[in-house]
C-alpha cells in the first residue's frame, strides 16, 4: 500500500495549559480531499495550528511523504512548510489587506517550487479572472468571494502538494459556498491534495474522498466522504442542525 | 521674498532629516508594533561615532558616517536579540515596550556622555562655503545634506516597495500571522528592519549635526517630537509618507518663524509647531496624509 501524503498520529495538545488534542489520527492519500468535521470545541483547527506552531504539541507526529522521504512537520520551522510542500489558507484574515492583489500573489511565491513567477501567476489570474482587473487594488476592497479565491491562490502561489483549509466556507453567502466547494474540487483536480476543516459538515464530506468525525480532541469516527454525509446517526448527532 | 526662500529652504532640509529619521521609526512600529523612544537617542550616538572618528582617528569623513552606521546597525540588533525579542516572547504590553524604550534611551544619552563627554561638539567640515539664491543664503553643507537624505529615502522606499524583502516586511506589517505561516521568515524581515533603521538613524543624526552646526549629546531628545509628528503626518509604517511628512513638517516649522506671518513666533518655539501639528493630526487625521483607514497609533 502507498504510504499516504501526510499522516497525522497520536497527536496532543492545546494552548497554554489547556488540553485540545487527545490524540488524532488522520492520513491523508495523495490527490484526495480530506475532510474533518465535528462540534465546536472538538479540536479541528487545533489540528492545523499545531501544525504551524500556533497552537501546542506535548505528542504524537505529522509526516509528510514526498518523492520517498519523510519529512517531520513539526520539527520544521512554520515558515518553511511551505518548502515541504504545505500550504495553509488560515480561517480569518487570510489575505493581506493593506497590499494589492498583485503583491498578495508575489508574497506568497516560494522560489524554491522551481516554477516561475510570472507563470504562476498568470495561472492565478487565468483561474480567477475576477482578480485580473483588480490586479492594483488593495486586496481589502474586494468582497468576501473574491477575498477567499485570493486567499487560495496566495497558498497555490508556493506550489503545494497539500493544501490545509481552516474553515474555507465560514463567512460566505449560501450562493457562494457552492462556487467555492465547486473551486476546492477543481484545485483538487489540479493535482492538489486537500485537507480541510469545515462547519459545513455534509457539503464539505459530499466533495471529499475521506472524513473524519473528531469529538472531543479524539477521533470518533471515519468514513468515505459521502458515506458520512448520509450516515442518519452521524447526520443527528454531529450536525443535525440544518 | 528673500525670507521665504530662505525659510522654504531651511524647512526642506530640516524637512528631510525629519523623514530619514521618520522613516525608521515608522518601519520599526509597523513591523514590530514598537513606539522606538531610544531613536532619538541613536541619532545622537550617529554624530558623537562621527565626530570621533573624523576628529581623533583622523578618517574621511564619509568613512566615519559608514562605520557610524554600522554601529547603529550593531547596537540596533544586540538590543534584538537581548531585549525586544524577549519582550516579544512573553508579549509585552505597550507600556512595558514604552518603558524599556525610555529606558534604552537613558541609558544611550548618558553612555555618550560619559564616553565623548557632555561639551557642544562641531564637525571639522565647510558649514560656511555658500551659495546665493535669491538672496538667500544656501550653505553647501546643508544643499549636501538635502540632496542625500532625499536620495537615501527615495531608494528605500522603492526597495521597500520592490525587493522581495520589501514585500515581505509590508506583508509583516500588515498581517503578522497570515506572514508567519506563509512562508515569510519573520526573524529575517526583524533583522532587515532594524538594519535600516540603525543605518537611517545614524545617517539622521549625522545630518543634524551638520545643519545644526553645535550639538551636544540632547540633540536626538530634542528632536525626538518633531520626528514623532513627522511619522504620523507621514502615515506610519509609508516610507514615502515619512519624506513627504518630514518635508510638510519641516516647511510648517520653519514659516512659522516668518515676520511676514503676524511677525511670526520666535524660532524656540519651532517644537511647539510640532507638537500642535502632531495634535491637530491626530484629532482630524489620524491615519496620517496617505492613509487609506485609520490604523491604532
Amino acid at each position: 500500500m502507498t504510504k499516504p501524503l501526510l499522516t497525522i498520529s497520536g497527536l496532543e495538545g492545546g494552548y497554554g495549559d489547556i488540553k485540545i488534542l487527545n490524540g488524532v489520527n488522520i492520513e491523508v492519500p495523495a490527490k484526495s480531499i480530506v475532510t474533518i468535521v465535528g462540534p465546536n470545541g472538538a479540536g479541528k483547527s487545533t489540528i492545523m495550528k499545531a501544525i504551524y506552531g500556533i497552537a501546542n504539541v506535548t505528542a504524537g507526529s505529522v509526516t509528510i511523504h514526498k518523492d520517498g522521504v519523510d519529512h517531520d512537520v513539526l520539527a520544521t520551522k512554520p515558515y518553511n512548510l511551505s518548502k515541504i510542500g504545505i500550504g495553509y489558507v488560515p480561517q480569518i484574515e487570510n489575505i493581506f489587506s493593506a497590499m494589492t492583489i498583485d503583491e498578495n500573489l508575489d508574497v506568497g511565491f516560494l522560489p524554491e517550487s522551481g516554477k516561475p513567477l510570472g507563470e504562476l501567476k498568470e495561472s492565478m489570474y487565468a483561474r480567477y479572472p475576477d482578480l485580473v482587473s483588480r490586479k492594483k487594488d488593495r486586496a481589502g476592497q474586494l468582497s468576501g468571494g473574491q477575498r477567499q479565491m485570493l486567499a487560495l491562490a496566495r497558498a497555490l502561489m508556493s506550489a503545494p502538494d497539500v493544501l490545509l483549509l481552516d474553515e474555507p466556507s465560514a463567512g460566505l453567502a449560501p450562493a457562494l459556498v457552492d462556487q467555492l466547494f465547486d473551486e476546492l474540487v477543481r484545485i483538487n483536480e489540479s493535482g492538489v491534495t486537500i485537507l480541510m476543516v469545515e462547519q459545513n459538515a455534509r457539503r464539505a464530506l459530499e466533495i471529499s474522498t475521506y472524513g473524519y468525525v473528531l469529538d472531543m480532541g479524539r477521533n470518533r469516527h471515519e468514513g468515505a466522504g459521502k458515506s458520512l454525509a448520509s450516515d442518519p446517526e452521524i447526520v443527528g448527532i454531529y450536525f443535525g442542525k440544518r | 521674498m528673500t525670507d521665504f526662500i530662505q525659510l522654504l529652504f531651511n524647512g526642506l532640509v530640516e524637512g528631510s532629516i525629519f523623514g530619514i529619521a521618520a522613516l525608521g521609526i515608522s518601519l520599526v512600529y509597523s513591523v514590530l508594533r514598537l513606539v522606538n523612544f531610544a531613536a532619538g537617542d541613536f541619532l545622537t550616538l550617529g554624530a558623537f561615532t562621527t565626530f570621533f572618528f573624523t576628529t581623533s582617528i583622523k578618517f574621511p569623513f564619509v568613512v566615519a558616517v559608514v562605520i557610524s552606521m554600522v554601529l547603529g546597525v550593531a547596537l540596533s540588533l544586540i538590543l534584538e536579540f537581548i531585549l525586544w525579542r524577549k519582550l516579544r516572547k512573553i508579549r509585552a504590553g505597550t507600556l512595558a515596550l514604552f518603558l524599556v524604550a525610555t529606558g534604552v534611551a537613558f541609558i544611550v544619552r548618558q553612555s555618550i556622555a560619559m564616553l565623548f563627554g557632555s561639551d557642544s561638539r562641531r564637525f571639522e567640515i565647510d558649514q560656511i562655503k555658500s551659495f546665493e539664491f535669491f538672496g538667500a543664503i544656501i550653505p553647501q553643507a546643508q544643499l549636501i545634506v538635502l540632496v542625500c537624505s532625499s536620495i537615501a529615502i527615495t531608494a528605500i522606499a522603492i526597495f521597500i516597495k520592490k525587493a522581495s524583502i520589501g514585500k515581505d516586511m509590508r506583508a509583516y506589517s500588515d498581517n503578522p500571522s497570515l506572514a508567519a505561516v506563509s512562508g515569510i521568515n519573520v526573524n529575517r524581515v526583524i533583522i532587515a528592519t532594524w538594519i535600516i533603521s540603525g543605518t537611517f538613524g545614524a545617517l539622521a543624526g549625522v545630518f543634524q549635526g551638520t545643519v545644526q552646526g553645535q550639538f551636544t549629546n540632547a540633540m536626538g531628545l530634542d528632536l525626538l517630537l518633531s520626528i514623532l509628528a513627522a511619522v504620523v503626518l507621514g502615515t506610519i509604517g509609508d516610507a514615502y509618507g515619512a519624506l513627504i511628512g518630514g518635508f510638510v513638517l519641516g516647511i510648517v516649522m520653519e514659516l512659522s518663524t516668518w515676520d511676514a506671518l503676524l511677525g511670526g513666533i520666535p524660532s524656540t518655539y519651532k517644537p511647539v509647531v510640532a507638537f500642535v501639528v502632531l495634535v491637530i493630526v491626530l484629532l482630524f487625521k489620524p491615519e496620517g496624509i496617505f492613509g487609506v483607514k485609520a490604523r491604532k497609533i
